[in-house]
This record gives structure tokens, C-alpha cells and sequence, in this order.
């Protein structure tokens, strides 16, 4: 019998700790592992709903916080459906972490723009607690963040301690359609990215979104100035086994569970469908 | 050199296969109409067993990476297993299958044990059919490397050599059945050998297979040449049988199940011809249409391997050639691809 501490297809327990909903389709898990299952911000685990399926999630948390871990999901498909079926005291499995992290010795220094849409909002979440752990060593820290109307922001309560967190901190939030609750602004996300003030030769841009808004944020990015090799892409594929073995993830020469899930675009711009 | 090289009697060996079913999973090829199949040795079946003739139709792989292997839960046949009358082909594509399974910073625990619990008989091919292309792959249709003992028929017995340390003891194991060879028997089995090689050699001229390095980077060149993918996928059915048939394709489906005895999970074969391979929750799919499945096969075989690996994941067995419903050869997509056109419209 092979060992569960060799088997890479093992999942680690843990427990639901706490479930909060964060939109009509979308809630964040707190969980507790059985043992220390540490990541950092940019790498992506397997959840596992033991016997049913697993699916990839990159945790939403700080990653200096070890006790537990933040993972916000969409009801999207057969996993996640019940996966939001899951309640405080459950037990769920947990696999990895996996790919690489957030160059943050690379974003250390700079003017960081970080561009998020819908859940895509949830990686970044990691990424921004893991800046504002050091908030004093980035020269900025901007977010720009789309969701299609008002009901469908995530993390609608924080957004606003963020922002009070440091001078250097712009945060500004869209709705594609915008309601009686909402006085902020109307628009695709692509709309509200603008370059004023920012020092394109000390900036770095991240883009965590659906497909279709990585695309239109990515060209909009490239229009403002920023260069292939500033602007970093999560490439959320099927990353199915997490090691570069089940070859679902493929991209060009690369494995997304491998090599990214973040890639900078000018190492993937030449390849095909990196947008389907 | 000499010393790792015996004779043993095709009863002998028979009489081996036996001995060593005592205590291991021994398999070997039976005939079947033109076809060959691996399954348990059997005495009583002797007279169907084809340990020369060409590759069986299911690929060695399955023995080591099998179809559906439980990675979670209880429960594995554990004897080792001895497989007689592996082919070249079938070895060649163990560089791939040991570079996914054990490279990379972790190792699949479950190949590595099958791997080692596997003793490799090889054996010469003793003709080949029109499907066969081994030697355009860079291979040959005779045993090189990975193999434990080899099999070379000539007239009623067989030069054995041994490759590895599971062979070495095998031979001296059962000693008597390994007699010494004759001065010449290395020359006859180069001539058998060498009228084989020419065979494959024949029918790679005949219908003018493209070889590795006519190949080098010729999916990358016309990867966007859309009409003549679209054009070559448009018989394919995705049944997956390519991939399935397939002595490299490596890519697997984990699969859960949970019973009375608790939950499991199923490392699978997956085809990535499958709608389904690629696609992601919400129905997003960088590979949605056909023609882009099927170009992922080649982009694959002949550009992501040939560049992490140094490697043409193709070992010219012709598994997939014969397993296609929809008649796509993998021998004249290629070549396709070298001529660097399709039928486009004059204006285009």
C-alpha cells in the first residue's frame, strides 16, 4: 500500500470551519487542515469533496495565516454545486499547493495594478493580503475590479477596510449594470483601467477574470503602456492531477499546474486559444 | 558481450514461462486471425503463441500504466508480472511513459510500482505490415534498450539476451534451460534483423512516410493552415481510440467513487479527441471545435515533446492507423503537413 504522504493523489482532511455567502452563486469557505498544508498567494489547490470529484481552487486568504484557509467558489459546474451543499463541520479533502507564486520579489518596489472580474476577484484577494503584509515595500497598490451588477461583487464588506489600510492604496470598483443600491460606476472593468499617475517604467499588472474580460483587460493594459512583461495572466485551465502528468492543462509547452497557473503574457502571447 | 548472450529451446522456454507462472503474472502474445493479444500464459494454448511476428494490438503501456488504476482505496493485485514478446515500438515509448510518470519533482508512486514489479521478455519482430514505420521514428523493429531478456527467433529456439538485472537472474535462475550459442548466432539474428528493418524501410518508401527530421516543427509551422486540419478531422469521430491505442499518449482522467467501504479514486486513460478533455467549469473550452482536438494530438506528439523531451512522441507502431473508424492515417497527416498546403482556394 502505498503511503498517503507519497501518494500525489492523496487528499489531506479538513474541516468547514465557517461558509459565507458572498453572492447568489458564490461563497467562501473557511477550512481547517488536519496538518500544515501552507501556500503562497497564486498557487492553487485541489478540493476535493471525497468519493464525488475535485476541482482547482487558489485560495482566497493570507497566506501568512496558517491555522486556516479561505477558498471562495462559484457554483459552476457538477463539484461546485456540492461543494456549496457543504456546512460548518464537514470534511473535505484538500490536495496540494501546486504551480508557482506570485513573483512578489519581482512586484516589490513597483506600482502594483491588479485588475480582477467576478470571482476572478478571489485569487487576488490572497495577493492583496500578501502585499498589505508588507504593505511599506510596494509603491502602490491599486485594484481595479469589475462585477456584473452590484449583488454580484464579492468581499463587498472588505473592499472598503482595504482601502483603509494605507495612503497608497487605490481601489475603485465597477458594476456592468449598475441598480438602486449601486452610486458607483457603470461599466466593464476595461473601462475605469486608466494610466494617469501611473510610472509605467515601475509597474507591474496582474489579471485574474473570465476569460473574455482577461482578454479585453489585457489589450486595454497594452494600450496603456504597460509591456508583455509586466502584465501577469492566471490561466485557469482543467488542472486536473496538479503535478504535469494528466496533461489537461496544457498550454504551448507549458502545464498550467506546473509552470503557471500565473504566466506573464509575453511568455503565452504567441500561443493559441489562451483565451477560450 | 558473449556472456549475456544464451540459447534456450522454444520448449524450454515454454517450460520457463511455466515455471515462472508459479510464483508471477506471466503474459504472452497468442495469434488471432493477423492480430496479435497479450494474456495469460497457458499451457494448454502453446501452439497460438506468437513471440515473433509484429507488435500485439494493445499497447505494452497498459501493464504498467494500465487503463483504470485505483490511487485511493484498498485493494491491488500485487504479484509481479512478466511480459514476453514486447516489441520495439512498445519500448521506445517507455522514455515518454518513465518521463511523465517518474521526471518532474514528483513521481506517480503507483507507476514506479508497476515499473518495477514488471520484467520486460522482448522480442524481435519477425515481419511487418504495411501500417509499420518504426524506422522513419528514429526505431527499429528489434529490442535496443529497456528491455530485461530478449527473444530472437531463429528456426526452433531463441537467442536470448540479457538487458537488465531482472534478466540476469532469470538466466541464472533457471540455468539449464540457457545453453550457449552457436559462433555464428549473433549473424543470423543481424540478418534476420536487418530484412525486417528493410521491410519497414520498404513500405515507408512505398507510400513515402515522412520521417523525424522531415517532421521537425512542422505543426508549429502550420498550426494555423485551419482548412487542412478542419480537412483531416473531418472523418474523426472522437472516439478516443488514437489516443487509447497509443504506446505515448500518457494523459488520465482522475475519477472518484465512494461505496460501503469508502470513498476511491480511478487514475484513467483520457483521450484528448474528447470534447470534454480541456473544458472547465461554465463551459469554457479552449478546444472546442474538432479540427483544434485533433491538432492538439500533433501539437503535442511533435512539438511539446520533441521540445521538453527531445523526443517525437510517435514510435511508428501504426496502432492508431488501424484503430481509426474515420481512416485517419497518422502517416499522411504528416506528410501533409511537410508539403505545407492544403486544398485553399486560388484566390486565398
Amino acid at each position: 500500500m502505498i503511503s498517503c504522504s507519497k501518494n500525489p493523489y492523496a487528499f489531506l482532511d479538513a474541516e468547514v470551519l465557517k461558509v459565507t455567502d458572498e453572492t447568489s452563486n458564490i461563497k467562501t469557505f473557511t477550512l481547517k487542515p488536519r496538518a500544515d498544508i501552507s501556500f503562497r498567494a497564486g498557487q492553487f489547490m485541489e478540493v476535493a469533496l471525497p468519493g464525488v470529484g475535485e476541482a482547482p481552487f487558489t485560495p482566497s486568504s493570507n497566506h501568512d495565516f496558517k491555522e486556516t484557509l479561505d477558498f471562495t467558489v462559484m457554483s459552476a459546474g457538477r463539484v461546485t454545486k456540492l461543494l456549496h451543499q457543504a456546512k460548518a463541520g464537514d470534511i473535505i479533502g484538500l490536495r496540494g499547493p501546486y504551480g508557482a507564486q506570485y513573483p512578489l520579489d519581482i512586484f516589490k518596489g513597483k506600482e502594483v495594478f491588479i485588475v480582477g472580474g467576478g470571482v476572478g476577484l478571489a485569487p487576488l484577494r490572497a495577493l492583496l493580503y500578501a502585499l498589505f503584509n508588507d504593505v511599506n515595500d510596494y509603491k502602490k497598490i491599486i485594484l481595479r475590479y469589475g462585477a456584473r451588477s452590484p449583488g454580484d461583487i464579492v468581499y463587498r464588506s472588505e473592499i472598503d477596510s482595504w482601502k483603509a489600510r494605507a495612503n497608497h492604496i487605490d481601489i475603485a470598483v465597477t458594476c456592468d449594470v449598475g441598480g438602486p443600491s449601486w452610486n458607483g460606476n457603470v461599466g466593464l472593468v476595461t473601462t475605469i483601467l486608466r494610466a494617469e499617475r501611473l510610472d509605467m517604467n515601475n509597474a507591474v499588472a496582474i489579471v485574474c477574470g473570465p476569460p473574455i474580460m482577461m482578454k479585453f483587460a489585457t489589450f486595454k493594459l497594452l494600450d496603456l503602456g504597460f509591456k508583455d512583461n509586466q502584465i501577469y495572466l492566471s490561466m485557469e485551465k482543467n488542472m486536473s492531477c496538479g503535478i504535469g502528468k494528466c496533461g489537461h492543462c496544457r498550454i504551448g509547452p507549458y502545464y498550467a499546474c506546473k509552470d503557471g497557473p500565473v504566466f506573464s503574457y509575453d511568455k503565452i502571447k504567441g500561443l493559441s486559444n489562451i483565451w477560450d | 558481450m558473449q556472456n549475456n548472450l544464451y540459447t534456450i529451446a522454444k520448449k524450454d522456454l515454454f517450460d520457463l514461462f511455466g515455471r515462472l507462472a508459479a510464483k508471477n503474472k506471466v503474459v504472452v502474445p497468442y495469434a488471432k486471425g493477423e492480430k496479435l493479444y497479450f494474456d495469460d500464459f497457458d499451457p494448454k494454448k502453446e501452439d497460438v503463441i506468437e513471440l515473433g511476428g509484429i507488435r500485439q494490438s494493445q499497447p505494452f503501456k497498459s501493464f504498467i500504466n494500465p487503463a483504470r488504476e485505483k490511487v485511493i482505496g484498498s485493494g491491488k493485485d500485487k504479484r509481479a508480472h512478466i511480459i514476453a514478446g514486447v516489441k520495439a515500438c512498445d519500448l521506445a515509448s517507455l522514455t515518454l511513459q518513465d518521463f511523465v510518470f517518474q521526471g518532474g519533482e514528483v513521481d506517480d508512486p503507483f507507476y514506479t510500482e508497476n515499473r518495477n514489479n514488471t520484467t520486460i521478455i522482448a522480442s524481435d519482430c519477425t515481419y511487418a505490415k504495411e501500417t509499420c514505420f518504426c524506422t522513419a521514428m528514429e526505431g527499429a523493429p528489434y529490442p535496443g534498450k529497456f528491455f530485461d531478456l530478449s527473444l530472437s527467433a531463429i528456426d526452433n529456439y531463441f537467442l536470448v539476451e540479457v538487458g537488465g538485472p531482472k534478466g540476469r537472474k532469470i538466466a541464472d535462475d533457471f540455468k539449464p534451460f540457457f545453453k550457449n550459442p552457436s559462433l555464428h548466432a549473433v549473424d543470423i539474428r543481424q540478418a534476420l534483423r536487418d530484412r525486417v528493418s528493410k521491410q519497414v524501410q520498404g513500405f515507408i518508401d512505398k507510400r513515402g512516410t515522412q520521417n523525424t527530421a522531415q517532421i521537425k516543427g512542422v505543426v508549429k509551422s502550420n498550426y494555423d493552415l485551419t482548412e487542412f486540419w478542419k480537412d483531416m478531422a473531418s472523418t474523426c469521430v472522437e472516439c478516443g481510440a488514437c489516443n487509447l491505442a497509443c504506446p505515448t499518449c500518457h494523459c488520465f482522467l482522475l475519477s472518484d467513487e465512494k461505496d460501503a467501504s469508502g470513498a476511491k479514486r480511478f487514475r484513467s486513460w483520457d483521450a484528448c479527441l474528447y470534447n470534454t478533455f480541456a473544458r472547465v467549469a461554465g463551459n469554457q473550452n479552449p478546444r472546442r471545435h474538432l479540427h483544434e482536438r485533433l491538432r492538439n494530438r500533433f501539437d503535442k506528439k511533435f512539438e511539446f515533446f520533441p521540445e521538453t523531451l527531445n523526443y517525437f512522441a510517435c514510435t511508428g507502431c501504426g496502432r492508431c492507423i488501424e484503430a481509426c473508424p474515420g481512416d485517419i492515417d497518422i502517416r499522411e497527416v504528416l506528410k501533409g503537413l511537410v508539403a505545407g498546403k492544403w486544398n485553399r482556394p486560388p484566390h486565398d
